[in-house]
């Protein structure tokens, strides 16, 4: 899952990032809000999270344009204005959730989890996939009872189909949520994680559709 | 102070009298010039009448008795006299002088003289003179004379008839007077219910509504009404940047904090310092914008779209955690408080109630006789009766007022003590657990613009 951080202050953005990383999210950061309008615009991200007092445009202007553009990525606002208006006005202007600095960090990762399970239609942070069960709160993969080591690379592509289960996933699509902005993006690697992914979690859970891409059954 | 209605009111008055004093003094001056010449000239004609009668009696003096037949001659004192003598020393009056008789003027003029003197009983007269020599060579003082009594009263009779003209003159000037200061005001009078309605409209006055003597004060006056409203939003602007760069610092420490506790370090302390830095600046920052806010913005805004706003967050809220709110408001409620100021209260209240309600929260709005009120009832454990007053307290101590547990109620209290308006914590008795009302005052409350 691909996450946009639009934020400032460098030092919570790497705690930000450090935390999501950690839950096998993928994180793009961006300092301003011409950057986040451009990217949040043109990058296809799971969620953003948007600071409100960014330089350059401010995040409920930003927010405004996505939303007017037709945009309908999931938004969390992270701000130090912790003013009822201005978490009204936040809502208001399509934010899906609105958080107050300074914050805890175990509460943000919360409120991103639910963000990106209501996204994909999840109620449940544990997903299981028949003998797989991965716990989207901290990233533990398990294969019948048996706690596995995955890389960032496979858990992100690992949580990515499973917030898609029973739906086809290309591999552009996958290596679009999967890799950072900067990252370099062959394609032709998603079929080394897959694999991988099938020999640590067995054969059967990811199917390929020839010519197509991958998916995880519903059942 | 005298106020400028008093002054015009003096002015008026002292200008009116001063007038209506001269204007008084100048016409009966006047009316006794014209009484005395009157008097003078019917004088001479009596005079003129006694020395024509005089030119054919100089042999027989007394028959001037009967040539002069008017009954005043005839009657003693009657204040009407004429009298003749010759160079012998003989004089001959009138009866009215009976054994009396009157002074010649000195240096007794052979040309006709008037002059002033005393007659019988000190009576004072106005006389005629003049010495004649007639045909037959006899010379003759010719004396007529009045009682000034009748000039007086002449005199007096006129100045008392025209005493109420004057009085309805001096009258007139003093309502004339406070027509003119009501007219003068008129556009004081618009520029206060302007300024009044200018909160209302959030707009500039007008300059060219003005008379071209007030208008330099209304374009001061909008000035400073803009020098104001910069003040205002300078002061929220810092105190949003001091919370931010505040704000983010302390939340980078924390994460630090969490790391190194999870790490197996001791954080506590630090952890608990930084709640009460975070406390700290929430309440300061609350405290400024209260202190900075009502007397600078006068702001109107519509307290049932805020209550809307406010429902829409508040119901997602309470619905996520399973809970109920309830509005029941009043169309059309506004108050004179800034719309981020009163939602700031409602915010922190609702929020209260949503965390420490079991299942249900209700907030009703409505007017009432003395203004507007704003009730938010719940079902939780409510805070018992002998505990209020600390809720309440304004600058309590803030290691008590730790997120949840009190400073949402201590902004809320400070933010309306700034309007004038007040919080009463009670028990609900609908729904059990602790009842809210926000009391704002009229003044505090406002009406649309239309109205």
């Amino acid at each position: 899952m691909r996450v946009l951080l639009a934020e400032d202050e460098p030092h919570l953005c790497e705690q930000i990032k450090k935390l999501l990383n950690a839950e096998g999210r993928v994180v793009d950061i961006v300092n301003s809000g011409l950057e986040a309008l451009h990217l949040g615009a043109t990058e296809p991200y799971d969620m953003i999270i948007l600071d409100i007092g960014l330089p350059e445009r401010d995040g409920i202007s930003v927010l405004r344009e996505w939303r007017s553009a037709g945009i309908k990525t999931p938004v969390l606002i992270l701000t130090a204005r912790d003013g009822w208006s201005e978490r009204v006005d936040g809502l208001d202007a399509g934010a899906d959730d609105y958080m107050t600095k300074p914050f805890h960090m175990p509460e943000l990762a919360a409120r991103v989890r639910a963000i990106l399970r209501r996204q994909s239609g999840q109620l449940n942070p544990v997903v299981e996939m028949g003998n797989v069960v991965l716990d989207t709160r901290n990233g533990r993969v398990t294969a019948d009872g048996v706690p596995i080591d995955l890389t960032a690379q496979e858990l992100a592509v690992l949580t990515y189909l499973a917030h898609n289960v029973g739906r086809m996933i290309s591999r552009t699509e996958l290596s679009e949520h999967i890799y950072e902005y900067d990252g370099d993006r062959d394609s032709n690697t998603i079929a080394v994680f897959i694999t991988r992914l099938r020999k640590k979690l067995g054969p059967d859970l990811i199917t390929t559709i020839r010519g197509r891409g991958y998916m995880i059954d519903s059942a | 102070m005298l106020s400028l209605r008093q002054r015009a009111l003096l002015g008026g008055t002292a200008s009116g009298a001063l007038s209506v004093g001269v204007g008084t003094l100048a016409v009966f001056s006047f009316i006794n010039a014209r009484v005395s010449d009157r008097f003078d000239t019917a004088l001479l004609d009596r005079h003129t009448q006694l020395v024509v009668g005089l030119s054919v009696t100089t042999h027989d003096p007394d028959a001037l008795r009967d040539l002069m037949f008017d009954p005043a001659y005839g009657t003693p004192y009657s204040g009407r006299y004429w009298q003749v003598s010759n160079s012998e020393g003989e004089i001959f009056t009138s009866a009215s002088l009976f054994d009396g008789v009157i002074a010649e003027p000195p240096g007794t003029p052979d040309v006709t003289t008037l002059w002033n003197t005393r007659g019988p009983e000190n009576e004072a007269l106005r006389g005629a003179y003049q010495k004649i020599t007639y045909e037959d060579g006899t010379v003759w003082g010719v004396s007529v004379a009045e009682s000034q009594a009748q000039l007086v009263a002449e005199r007096h009779t006129a100045q008392q008839s025209l005493l109420p003209v004057f009085a309805l003159v001096g009258l007139i000037g003093v309502v004339g007077s406070l027509l003119l200061t009501s007219i003068i005001l008129t556009p004081l009078r618009k520029l206060r219910s302007d300024v009044a309605h200018r909160w209302d409209r959030d707009e500039d006055l007008k300059p060219g509504d003005y008379p071209e003597e007030v208008s330099p004060l209304v374009e001061d006056l909008n000035q400073l009404l803009r020098r104001n409203r910069e003040i205002v939003s300078g002061s929220r602007r810092q105190a949003a940047d001091l919370a931010h760069a505040l704000k983010t610092p302390t939340a980078i420490m924390r994460n630090e904090l969490l790391l190194l506790s999870e790490a197996g370090g001791s954080t506590e302390t630090a952890v608990e310092a930084l709640d009460r830095i975070d406390a700290q600046l929430g309440r300061s920052l609350a405290r400024m914008r209260a202190l900075n806010t009502a007397d600078l913005t006068h702001s109107r805004t519509d307290l049932s779209h805020s209550i809307d706003r406010l429902a829409r967050l508040f119901t997602t809220m309470a619905e996520r955690e399973g809970k109920s709110l309830e509005i029941e408001r009043d169309p059309g409620l506004w108050v004179r408080m800034d719309a981020q100021d009163i939602e700031e209260v409602l915010g922190n209240l609702l929020d209260n109630a949503v965390k420490w309600c079991k299942s249900k929260v209700r907030l009703t709005a409505g007017r009432t006789r003395n203004g507007i009120e704003v009730v938010i009832d719940d079902d939780g454990p409510g805070i018992p009766q002998d505990a209020h007053r600390e809720a309440l307290r304004s600058g309590g101590r803030l290691d008590t007022s730790v997120s949840g547990s009190g400073l949402g109620l201590a902004i809320a209290v400070d933010l309306l003590k700034a309007y004038d308006s007040r919080l009463d914590l009670g028990a609900s008795n609908s729904l059990g657990g602790l009842e809210c009302r926000i009391v704002i005052p009229k003044g505090t409350n406002a009406h649309p613009a239309s109205g």
